[in-house]
């Protein structure tokens, strides 16, 4: 055999070897191939977008139902669910509500289909329940951290500075009782006030407080929605967004409403990282209760921005039955998971709008001032009964 | 066990306490591993969960509406993928096999996204911890679908890019045969020249690659290295192998020029060949078209590897391709003909089939790397091969050095300065038609 043979055989065989290794590493399939006899659909929420077929998983967060077990909350329960506390009396009369919030934060629970988070919470939930009393009545609320750092909960509102929530922390194990006068009425967000503030605001402790005023306001379908985001990654940048707690979950489940029955939703805003956040109603306007401490809308609009912690009732009824979304209009949030769908159902209750005296801005510009500040509840500066 | 013809007999006997010696290590070490394994976190208990790493090696865009993320646990351990989102936004996608990744495992994430030609895309992967992993690709474009038209056209590419210039080289064969000993040195040296700026140029660009595409956990930098040490000595076994079975076997009634005789032949390859003046002889007429063979082979490597990053440039839409850089291409491999028959300028006469042989081996593995890297691009296997390129290319860079040297005999390299202006012009020619690409 002459050399060049044996140079060009050298050759074929490095272009085989090569091949070979080539082959091999091209054609190595992923170890947890298995169960690929089902065919799971995906895709196609969007016109333009194909519908597909596949063997492996799908991930779907704004058609998947997270499981109840595991989830941070269930959004459809904590939208209309309002604590008003354990009551009693005091000898004065004054209506006493005793609430009881445990603060924990070594929980992992999932926050988005899928994705696991280190929760910080109140009662178990982000956000942590709404609490509710009547302008007047005396708020006790009973703090135990079982956590293990130091916790706190501090209202928004009226009250003496020892019932801040911000000075005195409560050790892990430890326990207090906050007391204060509801007032003023209006919609109040509450969080934890221990450094560093960010970080516990972002890992999930704050919820609602609702006061009412002592003439209750009209009827309605009542509702809380909390927006928030949750940065799981750790990079100061939210990677989920949420009315609620749990991304796109009104997607998946719509919020049954009837058609002409008035809506009356707490809005608040506890997203942190982001200065801004907004919610957006489709195909309505409602009225705009800028903190609720007014009973006279400040706005009618379909859109309503909101810093971290400001907050506002809203007030809308939709005239025509069929399913309506609900967002933030800032796109990025809204298409990270702050999205949600009403369902309008045909209304057999069409008398009670007439019944509800549904003030609009378009028809007050006739209040004269005094009416506006005696409507108001407004507390005169410095006024802590 | 052999023992050695002299040597006293116990010291290679193996006595029941030399084999528990061997074995001791071996048990204890082995407890170790049990133990550690067993223990649950007992003896060394991390509360710390190790952070999940997700590498997307590939983003691959179709016609059909769809962005295909190829994804490995590059991670400590094993993962699950929650969500997928385009420029940060979560969208619907698929994940096959299966979400759930043990460690090197790999997925593919479908995404349907309607995306826009030319447009920068971000594709993001989601852990179950919450971790997103993201990938920039700077300008989609509809992956090459492995038709026979597609392939086609990487075969053509692979033609101009590879075959042609090598060959074009080669057609220099006559002209470099009639030089003068200084500008053959002169072409030689030029050619070596070349080779290293190829070398360092694809030891070079895949580092690159395992910068930008493959994870921490490949230790891809040093297999760089690694793959290019073993290749080098690889080769230079083999083609020592090659020269003493040719020269063995060689007939002894070839033409010789004796200007080369006079000179001592110190090459370890004829070590224990008994060195007589012919088989020296003969030696220095095999030699040449042996180091050109050498040299074909591992240009092919080098093309193989350039050819895989063509292809890949192709599919990750990195490289809009143009006449323009073809032409680049062309241009820049057509120096690698030359490298090929600059060592044959002194033998006997060539046969033309011979030396498209050689062109074929050098060029054809461009298109055979254009496929592969057109149709299933993975970054490691273009590391390795690069690097394989990088290893064959030092092989003959070293023996057209010691080839010159004993051509060259006492004068040394280093004092002649046909030498040195070739080998810099070399890679000057290397890195201005490099300019083009």
């Amino acid at each position: 055999m002459s050399y060049p043979r044996i140079a060009v055989l050298f050759g074929i065989a490095i272009s085989i070897i090569v091949f070979a290794i080539s082959t091999a590493l091209y054609g190595k399939s992923s170890l947890s191939d298995q169960n690929s006899s089902k065919l799971n659909t995906f895709g196609g929420h969007t016109p333009g977008y194909p519908t597909l077929q596949t063997t492996g998983d799908v991930l779907d967060p704004t058609s998947f139902v997270i499981n109840p077990k595991t989830a941070v909350v269930d959004p459809m329960k904590y939208l209309r669910e309002f604590n008003y506390g354990k009551l009693s009396t005091s000898s004065n009369g004054t209506v006493i509500r005793d609430f009881t919030m445990i603060a924990s934060d070594q929980q992992t629970k999932e926050v988005s289909p899928g994705v696991f988070y280190n929760v910080w919470t109140y009662n178990g939930t982000i956000p942590g329940p709404t609490l509710r009393a009547t302008e007047g009545d005396t708020i006790r609320i009973t703090l135990i951290n079982n956590g293990s750092k130091f916790h706190s909960i501090h209202f928004h509102g009226i009250h003496p500075s020892e019932m801040d929530g911000v000075f005195e922390g409560i050790a892990p194990g430890g326990k207090f009782t906050y007391q204060f006068t509801a007032e003023p009425f209006g919609v109040f967000p509450y969080h934890c006030h221990m450094q560093p503030l960010e970080e516990h605001i972002t890992h999930g402790l704050y919820g609602a407080l609702i006061i009412d005023p002592k003439k209750p306001r009209a009827n309605a379908d009542e509702m809380v929605m909390l927006m928030n985001g949750y940065d799981t990654d750790f990079d100061t940048e939210n990677n989920f967004y949420t009315v609620n707690g749990i991304p796109y979950y009104y997607m998946h489940h719509p919020i049954q409403i009837d058609q002409n029955r008035l809506i009356r939703i707490y809005l608040l805003n506890m997203l942190e990282f982001d200065p801004l956040n907004n919610f957006h109603l489709h195909a309505n306007m409602f009225n705009f209760y800028k903190t609720g401490t007014k009973l006279i809308p400040d706005e009618y609009t379909d859109i309503v921005t909101m810093n971290q912690a400001e907050r506002g009732i809203l007030e809308f009824s939709y005239k025509y039955p069929g399913k309506y979304m609900f967002h933030a209009h800032k796109t990025e949030f809204a298409e990270k998971g702050w999205t949600g769908l009403f369902l309008v159902k045909e209304g057999t209750n069409q008398s009670i709008n007439e019944n509800l005296n549904v003030t609009s801005i378009r028809n007050i510009t006739n209040y004269s001032t005094t009416d506006f500040n005696k409507t108001s509840g407004l507390v005169p500066t410095g006024g802590v009964n | 066990m052999e023992i050695e013809e002299g040597n006293t007999s116990n010291t290679h006997r193996i006595s029941k306490r030399t084999i528990l010696f061997g074995v001791i290590p071996f048990i204890v070490i082995g407890a170790m591993v049990v133990l550690l394994l067993n223990s649950s976190g007992v003896l060394f208990q991390s509360s710390i969960k190790p952070l999940p790493e997700i590498s997307i090696e590939k983003v691959q865009f179709s016609e059909n509406n769809m962005i295909t993320a190829f994804v490995r646990n590059t991670g400590p351990s094993e993962i699950s993928i929650a969500q997928a989102d385009v420029n940060d936004r979560i969208y619907p996608a698929a994940v096959e096999p299966g979400r759930t990744l043990t460690r090197l495992a790999d997925a593919k994430v479908i995404i349907p996204f309607v995306w826009n030609t030319g447009e920068p895309y971000t594709i993001g992967i989601t852990t179950d911890d919450g971790t997103r992993f993201d990938k920039l690709v700077n300008s989609a474009a509809a992956a090459p679908r492995p038709t026979v038209g597609q392939a086609s056209t990487f075969a053509l590419i692979g033609t101009y890019v590879g075959i042609i210039p090598v060959m074009m080289g080669l057609v220099w064969y006559p002209f470099i045969r009639r030089l003068s000993p200084n500008k053959y040195n002169f072409f030689l040296s030029l050619t070596a020249g070349l080779l290293v700026f190829l070398g360092i140029d694809a030891l070079l660009e895949s580092n690159e690659i395992a910068v930008d595409n493959l994870a921490p956990a490949f230790n891809a930098q040093i297999l760089i290295i690694m793959v290019a040490i073993v290749t080098l000595i690889t080769l230079l076994y083999v083609s020592q192998r090659l020269i003493q079975r040719a020269s063995k076997r060689s007939k002894p009634d070839i033409e010789y020029k004796t200007e080369y005789s006079s000179h001592p032949e110190p090459d370890l390859g004829t070590r224990d060949m008994k060195s007589t003046s012919t088989s020296f002889q003969q030696q220095l007429l095999i030699r040449p078209i042996a180091i050109s063979m050498m040299i074909s082979i591992g240009i092919g490597l080098h093309n193989f590897g350039e050819g895989l990053a063509i292809g890949a440039a192709v599919l990750l839409g990195e490289v809009a391709l143009s006449s323009f850089l073809i032409l680049g291409f062309t241009l820049h491999n057509t120096t690698e003909g030359l490298a090929i028959v600059a060592p044959m300028a002194k033998s006997r006469r060539i046969p033309v089939a011979k030396l498209i042989i050689m062109g074929l081996i050098a060029g054809g593995p461009t298109i055979m790397g254009a496929w592969i890297g057109g149709f299933l691009y993975s970054p490691i296997a273009t590391v390795i091969f690069l690097s394989i390129g990088a290893g064959a290319i030092f092989q003959v860079v070293y023996s057209i050095g010691s080839w010159m040297y004993h051509t060259n005999g006492s004068r040394g390299l280093l004092s002649n300065h046909w030498i040195i202006i070739g080998f810099a012009l070399g890679m000057l020619i290397m890195y201005l038609t490099g300019l083009l690409v």
